[in-house]
């Protein structure tokens, strides 16, 4: 495929009949009417149910691991690391971390031992019989203490506690601030937070007859689940099958864990040769899987008079918990997106990664770059302050446009739409209007304040790390058709948007599409992650598809008794583009095309092009393209209780083509009820590194009578040239801005700036204090 | 859906359903301190899930006609134990004469877990937090106690003797909760300081006080989430009866209460937060319960 004509092609094309439309969801009906099944609706009859043994404390010494007692309540089996055939082994980034630990144990929750027994009482009971006597260590909690010890040691033989180090040196920064006639510096400061998927984490093994075995899971990449299952069994890849049955909600975290539950349930099943079912309880899901990173960020920003950004100077520290799980690629990302969607022309940065002897953390929405981007567009703002500029001027005069640099110093060429998006949002909004206004009321007890921030986010694996698409796209002898996708459906739409393209590149009504994804008998297509599900994903069907329609053409062209080249195929019909009357319905020609000798199936592999990167000074090709985002959020501010009312939100959205409008604001409006959690409300709590609050009781996430208004979307359709029909990615993007867009507000409301989330009511409530801020003022 | 897929309740127990108030009551005398009343389960189930509570002997409460209703008189409103909390919000007659509970049951979890709980579940699970219990309590409500060898009543106030514990005794059952009508000039109130919607309270407060020409009578203040046990602040109650509710004192009101309170830090909360956020909320309550008095009624 030549880029240059699929672009052509694309911008040639002046409408669609799918793309681009609120087509419905293909599990719609599935979904409300209780049809669609789930991991834990899998369960056999004869299966056994797997309960974890967990680490009471939080660094220690594995002495033993008595399992006499439990094997004593009857037809009980109790795994531990010596039981694992293959390598134990599921570290991401870095081998550092065990499906089970063997010598030691590095946060409360994590599991030492798996019990399995053939009903739930049974196993939660042994479970609890399992005796593991350990030698306490001495624990780290603190991610700027552990950076400075050397005496406690999450990982000895690492030396360090840090487990990786990042940097992007661009221009020069000392003369960049010397150049500057105002300089901002701040310390942010994010906590963890908790993916809290409606479903929780689990997998049903069952072992197949050619000694392999077969794991259903609610996972986000089968590929990686069944490479990180066979090298956990010692099987060949071959020997393990994938399956996603419907997910609940996956937001980056069953990326990270589907294969830790994968491989254990495989354990068992391979152990015992039964089914083996293993669905964690909330509370595992709280103690033991992956939570965003908290982080603590420093940051100093340099501007001209006139408000263009001259350097930034930023310190990243994110705490990774006990093992690396993701880290590295997370703070790459917070790295490399540190400056924001702006030009910035010297930048220094430095990026750590520190492990700590608590719940490790990993991959979720946004991928480190929240955490960035909450620092950089607070900054800006707390520039433009000083400069008596207003928020959205000073990002009008910095923005990204086609032909800028990032600060790794990639150059944009082109689907760059973030100047045009926050234009065309300070229009609807009327925000400089109301931003003076709050800022020059600020009377009363309740005060409300319009606060803007902006986002980027890149499309696809950071750096030069390979990315590809892949699929197949199988025609059936009745005209049906089949995609086969290693994409996973998490609730986001991507089969949709899947089945949109193929529709609309065959010419055949959505209907007659099936997607079959999720499972590793598709080919791999890589991680439902990076917001690369419909986009990146996208570009196998489109290609595979593409193959198909020209060979139709052919066909068609046959029974028509014309030049392929006059064939046209749409609705289910070709017909020859000057006498549409004189047409072939779509069955009669996928018959004619078998029997022709057309093959009717064909895989659409495309490798995405990549320059290099520059690890040491961080600089280079880092993303194929970028996505872009701008908030705005209007607030009230209770000044006698700290509480924060998020009453609106407006979201601009850069993304190339919206392939399908609907699903796009779903994914934007539950992005930025996430966001405003992690924002306000979400925080997890620990006293010695055990979780205090592993519970929706105590941990909340916004409901649905808390959530704002959230207006509808603008669209600036920047199309990127490998897209398919020029698509980027949505997913993460409105989470990104929020928590800035957030604090922003309440620093025009109250004149108080919050420099760490989650801002709860006590906390806004004693800053306010602090601040002199009181109502009646 | 097969049963094995959900891990309901790890423990062993006996389950009943009785249909009368009189065999509900045999079966506590039967099984004493073993058993536990299930009156809507949003508390006590989780709390079995969790292992809190390992009774051999549930008792299902809410087959009992007798025990659901909501019945106007002369003198005040008498309410079933096992009446579910939706219902009380939906009655015409619990907006009208107790607009404080109405709206502390508006505010209480979901639809959908309003729809189970009961009102007598609310306050035998004797929380600190219990939404209803401040409004209640405001309203000088008593309490019905039932056992095999007869009945007695009790004022709300007394029923709370400490976290998760009642004056009730063993073998004892609530059975209805009676609350006086209130005199006319007559304002309530209830608000709650929570972190989502949906949330338990941080504190929460009800008031209620009768004006008679310039001057609040019968000043009753009551709070939550801010002691062991749901709380009347006397101290703040006093500071008001029977003089001009003016502004200024108001406020010195709510400082006086936010002194009385014995709040605790906790994964809610911080005690200091309470305190401050308690002086807050006791002159909104009171400045919102003589809004209602001056317009004539209306919602709390």
């Amino acid at each position: 495929m030549s880029s240059s004509s699929v672009l052509e092609e694309i911008r040639r094309a002046e409408e669609f009949l799918v793309v681009g439309k609120g087509v419905w969801r293909i599990d719609a009906l599935d979904k409300v009417t209780g049809r669609a099944r789930f991991t834990s609706d899998f369960v056999l009859k004869d299966a056994l149910h797997v309960r974890l043994v967990k680490s009471p404390i939080p660094h220690g010494r594995i002495i033993e691991i008595d399992a006499e007692r439990a094997l004593g309540l009857g037809p009980v089996r109790v795994f531990t690391a010596a039981d694992i055939p293959g390598e134990n082994q599921v570290g991401y980034a870095l081998p550092d971390q065990p499906l089970l630990p063997a010598d030691k144990v590095r946060y409360v929750g994590e599991p030492v031992a798996l019990v399995a027994a053939p009903d739930e009482d049974l196993a939660e009971k042994a479970a609890e019989l399992v005796e593991v006597r350990y030698e306490e260590l001495p624990a780290v909690f603190d991610p700027l203490e552990a950076m400075e010890r050397s005496d406690v040691l999450v990982h000895e033989d690492r030396g360090t506690n840090i487990a990786e180090m990042t940097r992007v040196r661009k221009g020069n920064v000392e003369r960049g601030f010397e150049e500057s006639d105002v300089v901002v510096e701040n310390t942010y400061r994010t906590g963890h937070q908790e993916h809290a998927p409606l479903e929780t984490e689990g997998a049903v093994a069952i072992p197949d007859t050619q000694g392999g075995v077969t794991v259903i899971a609610s996972i986000q990449y089968p590929h990686l689940c069944q490479r990180i299952t066979a090298r956990v069994l010692g099987l060949p890849h071959s020997m393990v099958r994938v399956i996603q049955p419907y997910v609940g909600g996956g937001f980056g975290g069953k990326d990270d864990m589907g294969p830790v539950v994968s491989a254990m349930a495989a354990l068992v099943a391979f152990k015992t040769g039964k089914p083996a079912v293993l669905v964690y309880s909330r509370r595992d899901s709280f103690t033991s899987t992956c939570k965003r990173d908290p982080s603590v960020v420093r940051y100093k920003t340099g501007a001209t008079r006139d408000g263009r950004l001259k350097a930034i100077e930023v310190q990243i520290i994110l705490d990774s918990g006990a093992y690396a799980n993701r880290g590295p690629y997370v703070l790459w990302r917070a790295t490399m997106h540190a400056g924001g969607p702006y030009e910035v022309p010297n930048a220094k940065v430095d990026g750590f990664l520190v492990y700590t002897n608590k719940v490790f953390e990993g991959s979720f929405r946004g991928f480190g770059n929240p955490q960035v981007q909450f620092a950089a567009e607070s900054q800006l703002d707390e520039l433009a302050e000083r400069l008596g500029m207003d928020p959205l001027e000073i990002r009008l005069k910095n923005l990204l446009r086609p032909g800028s640099r990032t600060i790794t110093d990639q150059l944009l060429e082109s689907s760059v739409g973030i100047y045009e998006a926050v234009k065309l949002l300070g229009e609807k909004t009327g925000f400089r209007a109301k931003w003076r206004e709050y800022r020059r009321e600020r009377a009363g007890r309740v005060r409300r304040g319009i606060g803007i921030a902006c986002g980027y986010h890149g499309i696809s694996t950071s750096r030069g790390v390979p990315d590809w698409s892949n699929a197949t796209v199988i025609l059936g002898r009745d005209g049906s058709v089949t995609v086969e996708t290693g994409i996973c459906e998490i609730g986001q739409g991507s089969w949709t948007a899947h089945a949109q393209i193929a529709a609309e590149v065959l010419g055949v009504p959505v209907e007659r599409v099936k997607v079959v994804g999720g499972t590793s008998d598709a080919p791999d297509t890589g991680a439902t992650h990076a917001s690369r599900g419909s986009s990146i994903g996208g570009i196998g069907v489109y290609v595979a598809a593409k193959r198909l329609r020209e060979r139709l053409a052919e066909a068609a062209a046959r029974l028509l008794e014309c030049d392929p080249s006059d064939v046209e195929i749409r609705e289910g019909r070709a017909f020859r583009r000057d006498s549409p009357d004189d047409y072939v319905e779509w069955e009669e020609l996928v018959q004619a095309a078998y029997s022709m000798g057309y093959e009717m199936s064909a895989t659409g592999y495309f490798f995405l092009p990549k320059g290099k990167f520059d690890m040491e000074r961080g600089l280079g090709y880092a993303y194929p393209a970028f996505s872009y985002i701008a908030n705005v959020a209007e607030v009230e501010v209770d000044l006698e209780t700290g509480k924060v009312r998020v009453v609106r939100v407006w979201p601009a959205l850069a993304a190339g083509r919206i392939l399908n409008p609907v699903l796009v604001e779903g994914q934007i409006e539950g992005a930025i009820a996430q966001g405003m959690g992690y924002a306000l409300t979400e925080e997890l709590k620990f006293e010695d590194g055990r979780m205090l609050n592993p519970n929706f009781t105590d941990y909340l996430i916004p409901t649905s009578l808390d959530v704002p208004e959230v207006e509808a979307p603008i669209y600036v359709e920047d199309l990127y040239e490998y897209g398919p029909f020029g698509a980027k990615g949505v997913g993460e993007m409105a989470l990104i801005p929020t928590p800035a867009a957030i604090m922003n507000a309440v620093k025009n409301a109250t004149g108080v700036r919050i420099t760490e989330i989650p801002a709860t009511p006590e906390k806004v409530y004693f800053h306010l204090k602090e601040a002199g801020v009181v109502a009646g003022e | 859906m097969n049963r094995f897929n959900t891990h309901i309740i790890p423990v062993e127990f006996e389950y009943h359903e009785p249909r009368t108030i009189r065999e509900a009551l045999e079966l506590l005398a039967r099984w004493g301190e073993d058993a536990k009343i299930l009156a809507g389960g949003t508390d006590l189930l989780v709390q079995m899930k969790m292992r809190r509570v390992e009774p051999k002997c549930v008792i299902n409460i809410k087959r009992i006609p007798e025990l659901d209703y909501i019945r106007e008189g002369p003198a005040g409103v008498r309410i079933g134990a096992a009446t579910r909390l939706r219902r009380l919000e939906r009655s015409g007659a619990i907006k009208r004469l107790f607009p404080a509970l109405h709206r502390a049951i508006g505010w209480m979890a979901s639809v959908q877990v309003r729809n189970m709980a009961t009102i007598g579940g609310n306050l035998c699970n004797a929380s600190p937090a219990a939404d209803t219990a401040p409004p209640l309590m405001v309203y000088g409500a008593r309490v019905k106690l039932a056992s095999v060898s007869g009945e007695r009543t009790l004022p709300l106030e007394d029923f709370f003797t400490g976290p998760g514990q009642t004056a009730m005794r063993p073998g004892e059952m609530l059975t209805e909760i009676w609350i006086p009508r209130q005199p006319e000039g007559t304002g309530s109130a209830f608000i709650k300081v929570a972190r989502t919607a949906m949330d338990l309270a941080k504190v929460n407060v009800a008031v209620a006080l009768t004006l008679k020409g310039w001057s609040a009578f019968n000043v009753r203040i009551a709070l939550g989430s801010v002691a062991p046990t749901p709380m009347r602040a006397r101290e703040a109650e006093a500071a008001l009866e029977g003089r001009p509710p003016t502004e200024g004192l108001l406020r010195r009101v709510g400082d006086i209460a936010s002194e009385e309170i014995r709040p605790i830090t906790d994964v809610r909360s911080t005690a200091e937060y309470r305190r401050e956020v308690t002086k807050v909320i006791v002159a909104d309550a009171l400045r919102k319960a003589l809004g209602m008095v001056r317009v004539g009624g209306g919602v709390g």
